[in-house]
C-alpha cells in the first residue's frame, strides 16, 4: 500500500514538473531551486552577475540568459540612477570628467559592497545553517557572514566589504551591511559615498540557475533617497574560483602616475 | 514564424531596457578610458617576441614592421591568466615567440607603442579575445 502511494507521489510530481506548472511567478521551471537540510533555500554555488557574463563568456551566452529570463517571465532587473544630492553628483561627475583614473581598483584596491558583486570574476557561496561565506575571485576577498540572529560587533572598523549581518525573510537571505570607509565606488565610476552608508543585500534564489539580488544602499550623507539596484546572478557549473593576485604587474600605477601629471591627455575635453 | 518575430523583438525591447536602465555596466580593465583612447582602434600584424603571462593584465610583445620596412616592438595588454584561461587560451601553448599574429585594440593615450588588445588571430585563422571592449570611462 505504502509502495503505491508512493509510487504514486512519484508519478504525480513527475507529471507537474514536466506539464511546466507555473510557479508563484508564473515562470515554468525545468529544475527546483534547491533547499538546504533545515528546509532554507540553498544559495551554494559557483556564481556570476548577468552583467558580466559579456566579459567572461561573451556576447552569445549573454544573450541566451538573458532569452532565458524572458521565457521564465523574470523580471528584467532595473537599476536607478544614483538619487545623488548636488554636493555628490558633481563629486561623481568630476571622477567621471577623468574618466575613471581615480578608480580604486586600478590601485588593485579592494572592492566594497556591492560593486564585488557585479565584477567579471566568480563568487561562490558556501552554506551552512548559522552562517553563509562568501569567496570572490575579485581581490580574494571573502565575506563570512552570521545568520544566527546575532548583531554587528562593537568594535568594527570602517573597511572596504563593511561588517555583514544576515536573516532570512521567508526564502531570501537579507544581508545588513555597515561599517565602511570611504575608499570604495558603490557600483559606477565616482559612485561616492560616506562612512554613514548602510547596504541591504536581499538574495531569492528564484530557479535552480539563478539568484534574484536586490539592493539598496541607504546614505543620508549622499543621496535624497535610497539608491536601489537589482541584478541576476547565474550559476556556473563546472566552474571553480581561480587565483588573481592584482598587484603583481600592475603597470597601471606607473602609467596613472604619469597620466595624472598632464589632465588634458586623460580628461573629457570640456565643453 | 510570429512567435519567433515577436521573441526576437521581446530580446531586442528587453536588451535595450537593460542598455537604457542598466547602470552596472563593467569594466575589466583598470581606467581602460583613462588609459587608452576608444577612438584609435589599431589592428596590427607581426611576429610575437615574448610574453608576460602576469596578473592583473598579461602583456606579449611584437614586432611590427611599418611601410618603410622599420620594425617596432609594440606592447599589447589585455586579460588577467584567469580570464584568459576562460577564453580559451592555454600558457605557453597559445601564444608563442616566432609565431606571426593580428591583433586588433586600441592605442593608448600617451605611451607610443602600447595597445589594449581585445582579439588576437593567428596564423590558421582562428582567434581568441584577449581583453575586454574599449570603455567610456562610465563604467
Amino acid at each position: 500500500m505504502k509502495t503505491h502511494v508512493a509510487a504514486w507521489m512519484a508519478i504525480a510530481i513527475a507529471v507537474l514538473s514536466l506539464s511546466g506548472a507555473p510557479s508563484a511567478q508564473g515562470t515554468t521551471k525545468a529544475k527546483p531551486a534547491p533547499r538546504a537540510a533545515n528546509g532554507k533555500p540553498d544559495l551554494s554555488g559557483i556564481w556570476i552577475a548577468t552583467g558580466a557574463l559579456r566579459l567572461m563568456a561573451g556576447e552569445a551566452e549573454l544573450a541566451a540568459a538573458r532569452k532565458s529570463d524572458i521565457d521564465e517571465g523574470r523580471p528584467t532587473p532595473r537599476t536607478e540612477p544614483p538619487p545623488y544630492k548636488p554636493e555628490a553628483e558633481k563629486q561623481r561627475q568630476y571622477y567621471l570628467d577623468r574618466r575613471g583614473i581615480d578608480d580604486p581598483m586600478a590601485r588593485c584596491l579592494i572592492s566594497g559592497v556591492p560593486r564585488i558583486s557585479f565584477r567579471p570574476l566568480p563568487f561562490q557561496i558556501f552554506q551552512m545553517p548559522d552562517q553563509v561565506v562568501f569567496l570572490y575571485e575579485t581581490h580574494h576577498a571573502f565575506r563570512v557572514i552570521p545568520t544566527d540572529g546575532r548583531p554587528h560587533p562593537e568594535d568594527v572598523e570602517p573597511s572596504y566589504l563593511g561588517d555583514s549581518v544576515a536573516r532570512w525573510d521567508g526564502d531570501t537571505l537579507v544581508v545588513d551591511v555597515t561599517a565602511f570607509n570611504t575608499k570604495t565606488w558603490l557600483i559606477g565610476v565616482g559612485t561616492v559615498h560616506s562612512e554613514k552608508l548602510r547596504v541591504t543585500e536581499r538574495y531569492t534564489r528564484d530557479s535552480y540557475n539563478t539568484i534574484r539580488y536586490q539592493v539598496t544602499m541607504d546614505d543620508p550623507e549622499v543621496f535624497t533617497k535610497p539608491w536601489k539596484a537589482e541584478e541576476i546572478f547565474r550559476l556556473r557549473p563546472g566552474e571553480r574560483i581561480r587565483e588573481y593576485e592584482c598587484i603583481e604587474n600592475n603597470e597601471d600605477l606607473l602609467r596613472i602616475e604619469k597620466l595624472l601629471q598632464n589632465e588634458s591627455v586623460f580628461k573629457r575635453p570640456s565643453n | 514564424m510570429r512567435t519567433l518575430s515577436c521573441s526576437v523583438c521581446r530580446s531586442g525591447i528587453t536588451l535595450l531596457l537593460g542598455l537604457l536602465l542598466g547602470t552596472v555596466a563593467l569594466s575589466a580593465h583598470h581606467s581602460f578610458a583613462a588609459q587608452y583612447d576608444a577612438d584609435k582602434p589599431v589592428t596590427m600584424t607581426g611576429t610575437v617576441v615574448r610574453i608576460e603571462w602576469t596578473n592583473p593584465h598579461f602583456h606579449f610583445y611584437v614586432n611590427v614592421k611599418d611601410d618603410k620596412g622599420a620594425v617596432t616592438e609594440w606592447a599589447f595588454e589585455g586579460y588577467p591568466p584567469n580570464m584568459l584561461v576562460r577564453q580559451g587560451w592555454k600558457k605557453d601553448v597559445s601564444l608563442k615567440p616566432g609565431m606571426t599574429v593580428t591583433v586588433q585594440g586600441w592605442r593608448a593615450r600617451v605611451e607610443p607603442h602600447l595597445i589594449a588588445a581585445r582579439e588576437v588571430t593567428f596564423a590558421d585563422g582562428s582567434k581568441l579575445t584577449a581583453g575586454p571592449p574599449a570603455g567610456t570611462g562610465g563604467q
